[in-house]
């Protein structure tokens, strides 16, 4: 029996995606002979730097990978329900916050309590932080793309003051916090790699939120709002506040586990600058995979595929990283060009 | 002989897989009202489109004045002295109505205020000479649908245009309103202007017609004087198949305008002294009393506007009422009037569509979630009895046509209206076949005094007259019961109107 969700994994959304890289791929190589530089050296340090080997797999391409997926879903998850959250770089940096403070307070208790503690206490974070936006759209009316965004705004200042001042390393040099306690660590997933167990949450986050879209009431009326929130009120009788509110707040609680990974997994500590924009390239791995939660696995493994194949041209072909970044926005700009090409020539003007 | 003033030829068009129109041909005469008939789908608004400017045709030839043309744009059109009147307002709501009309003409920015003025002149000496009669200094909001369709047809008007398109203006008017436009159409044609009207309802254009095209399946059947045809061989153009023909025949020939009176069922809805508020804020209902009973249909006319849609949404349960009492029944059905916005979700499939209806019944779910494979049965059950053409219930329903999204509709809101259905302008768009399925569907609905309550709000009297077993008429905020002996097009019209003006 063919489900809802299945076919939504469709040819033309894959199409527009393999087309997507393609194209940003071409533009790509011709900045780069602009720039004087070679592009298939460029490419080949790019590809060694992501995929070359298990260390630049593991360590590298999957650690950049598992923020990006978890903050995609975020994404996802919001838009999905007709929530613009653009803010996922705050809900996410308040993760961060939360999980720092309890891997620094928690250090008397256990690992099995520990962990568990500060993850949910990041999600809830993440949440509380996307729960301002959401009551000043439902209480309001205003709307949610100005609100998460300047919230990001907020939450990055507010990074910045905490690490300077309360969080401080205790000798007061450097703008980070001490390293969180060890038992607050995920472990490694690979012995001898910097892939940690966060990469597990991620992929099980993948999996919960794809069985919310198809088979939970939540997950349908999430959507139904999302594709109509006329249709949704008239001919669900789906009351859309109580909706919204949940789109908002599952939304910051993925990016907000996203911070409280990143701390736990990666870095052990909290400092200025944390998050080089997971939060807004996000927003990219999402609609790249169409909103859908699987494809954002893959989504995200390509940008975190990029930002490794970036710092590697950067360091053995001699090309600057803003390079890889340029390449990154062309995915971004013929996604959305290509989309509405689809878009054009499809579904949409075959109605009589 | 009068000259031609357009000429479409052999014109195709595809959209996608869809062949919208295929050798359709249209010949337009200076002093002519030139009615353009034809199902849903049959290519009406693809032939205007073409004609208005709007799609360039696959192939076939534009002529105007006798010269070939080939339009890029709307503007081409224009400029050709075409001007078309859409079936959706392109008005904006919060400027005036002078202010509306200045939108798209070339002016200084720093001389705003006497370019308004200059056409402030010129739309009301247009005013004076046609009697078409629109407020200038409102926003547009406030008007009501007459108002705002004399306003789009001005705004066509004061381009002096040679041919004038109306895509269907009389979907949303009451009968007296109807009889002012067509004395307007007529006055126009008078000028030596070509007048093109596309309608779907036959009386309509025999009442107004001095030549009659029928499309079906983007061809055209026939194009005739109208002194040379009757509604018979206007069905058989647009129809084609003398079965469908007769079907559709039967439900109108049965305007004898009542039906047979029958026992009443037990009560299932009442209100009592209900106020309630539009959107805007304005109170859209005034007190008002109802009570459904089971098997019949009641029916509730009106010129838009007058609270009824406040009303379909109270029954519905949809709306709360700001006062009074409302005792409503668990198994509610709504057909709402907007069925693609309203009704369905165009990105859902034809089963996800059906679960709009059924995701809060225990029966269609665990706890936390929905059992697909029991919805999809349902879903497909409602396809085969409402024979909804589709690929299967994975199809989307935006790829669905009118007719079938609307049995889509109707046949997921039995499913649940087992004490109610509330339907609102059911058959709005419909062709003569669809119309004739959801008639009967709703006589067979309330065939026993055990089958749901029926209140089928319309703004066609047709409708209504020959579907229910009592009328009321919602005119400013209250019901007027239509008593027996008023019971007829005229009678209705008459209160309609009287209450819209006690409104206004």
């Amino acid at each position: 029996m063919a489900r809802p969700e299945q076919r939504r994994i469709d040819l033309g959304a894959l199409s527009v995606a393999a087309g997507a890289v393609v194209a940003a791929g071409g533009v790509g190589a011709l900045l780069l002979l602009a720039g004087g530089y070679e592009p298939l050296g460029a490419a080949r340090a790019a590809l060694a730097g992501a995929f070359g080997s298990t260390e630049a797999l593991l360590s590298i391409t999957l650690v950049r990978t598992v923020p990006l997926v978890l903050t995609g879903l975020a994404v996802a998850f919001a838009f999905r329900a007709g929530v613009w959250n653009i803010g996922a770089e705050g809900q996410l940096l308040a993760g961060a916050i939360a999980a720092a403070w309890v891997g620094l307070a928690g250090r008397a208790l256990p690992s099995w309590v520990l962990v568990p503690v500060l993850l949910v206490l990041a999600g809830c974070a993440g949440a509380l932080w996307a729960l301002i936006p959401a009551l000043m759209k439902l209480r309001l009316g205003v709307g949610e793309v100005i609100t998460t965004l300047l919230m990001s705004f907020v939450a990055i200042h507010l990074t910045g003051w905490l690490v300077h001042g309360p969080l401080q390393e205790p000798r007061g040099i450097f703008p980070q916090t001490e390293a969180i306690a060890e038992a607050a660590r995920l472990p490694a997933l690979v012995p001898g790699t910097r892939l940690h167990a966060g990469a597990f949450i991620a992929i099980a986050a993948a999996v919960a939120v794809a069985w919310l879209f198809v088979r939970a009431r939540i997950g349908f009326r999430m959507r139904a709002v999302g594709a109509s929130s006329s249709a949704a009120r008239i001919a669900g009788r789906i009351d859309t506040g109580p909706i919204v509110l949940v789109a908002f707040m599952g939304s910051g609680a993925l990016a907000g586990l996203a911070g409280g990974v990143q701390v736990a997994g990666v870095t052990y500590a909290l400092y200025e600058g944390f998050s080089p924009g997971w939060g807004y390239t996000a927003i990219a791995v999402a609609l790249l995979a169409a909103l859908n939660p699987l494809g954002v696995l893959a989504t995200a493994l390509l940008f975190g595929a990029l930002e490794a194949g970036a710092a590697a041209m950067q360091r053995d072909a001699g090309v600057p990283a803003v390079w890889a970044m340029a390449v990154q926005a062309l995915v971004i700009l013929a996604v959305l060009a290509l989309d509405r090409l689809r878009r054009r020539g499809g579904g949409g003007a075959a109605r009589v | 002989m009068t000259a031609v003033l357009a000429r479409l030829d052999g014109v195709a068009r595809r959209f996608g897989s869809v062949q919208a129109l295929a050798g359709a041909s249209l010949e337009v005469r200076a002093g002519e009202v030139h009615a353009v008939l034809g199902e849903n789908g049959a290519g009406k608004s693809t032939l205007l489109s073409v004609l208005g400017g709007m799609l360039r045709p696959d192939s076939g030839t534009i002529e105007v004045g006798g010269e070939r043309v080939e339009f890029a744009s709307p503007r081409d059109a224009w400029k050709r002295g075409i001007g078309l009147v859409h079936q959706h307002f392109t008005l904006v709501p919060a400027l005036s109505g002078l202010e509306n009309l200045a939108l798209g003409r070339r002016s200084s920015p720093f001389r705003l205020r006497r370019t308004l003025e200059g056409l402030r002149a010129d739309a009301e000496s247009l005013m004076d000479r046609t009697g078409l009669a629109v407020p200038l200094d409102a926003p547009v909001e406030g008007l009501g649908v007459g108002e705002k369709q004399r306003l789009e047809i001005l705004k066509v008007l004061l381009r002096d245009p040679s041919v004038v398109v109306l895509d269907e203006p009389t979907a949303a008017l009451a009968p007296a309103e109807v009889t002012a436009l067509f004395a307007l159409l007529r006055s126009l044609a008078a000028e030596a202007r070509a007048i093109v009207l596309v309608a779907h309802k036959i009386d309509e254009v025999l009442a107004v017609a001095d030549r009659v095209t029928v499309l079906r399946r983007g061809r055209t059947t026939l194009t005739e004087l109208r002194a040379n045809v009757g509604a018979e061989a206007l069905v058989r153009a647009m129809i084609g198949d003398p079965h469908v023909y007769a079907a559709a025949l039967g439900v109108d020939a049965s305007a004898s305008h009542s039906r047979p009176t029958r026992t009443r069922g037990a009560v299932v809805a009442t209100l009592d002294d209900v106020r309630a508020c539009a959107p805007s804020g304005r109170l859209a209902l005034d007190g008002v009393s109802l009570e459904i009973a089971r098997g019949e249909i009641v029916g509730i006319a009106g010129v838009e506007g007058n609270g009824q849609r406040e009303l379909a949404l109270i029954l519905a349960g949809r709306l709360r009422a700001t006062a009074g009492s409302v005792r409503l029944p668990a198994g509610i059905g709504f057909v709402p009037q907007d069925r693609s916005h309203e009704g369905l979700v165009g990105d859902f499939d034809l089963a996800e569509n059906v679960a709009l209806a059924l995701h809060a019944d225990a029966r269609f779910g665990g706890r936390a979630t929905l059992a697909w494979a029991a919805i999809r049965a349902e879903a497909e059950r409602v396809r085969d009895r409402f024979a909804i053409v589709s690929a299967g219930t994975s199809t989307r329903a935006d790829m669905l046509s009118g007719g079938n999204q609307q049995r889509l509709v109707i046949g997921r809101e039995m499913l649940v209206a087992s004490d109610l259905l509330v339907a609102e302008n059911p058959t709005r768009g419909l062709d003569v076949a669809a119309t004739a399925f959801v008639h009967s569907e709703l006589r067979r609905l309330t065939e026993s005094p055990a089958g749901p309550g029926v209140v089928l709000v319309s703004s066609d009297l047709d409708e209504v007259l020959s579907l229910s077993d009592r009328v009321l008429v919602a005119a400013g905020g209250r019901l007027i019961p239509v008593p027996e002996h008023a019971r007829s097009k005229q009678g209705v019209g008459a209160l309609m109107l009287g209450g819209a003006r006690g409104a206004a």
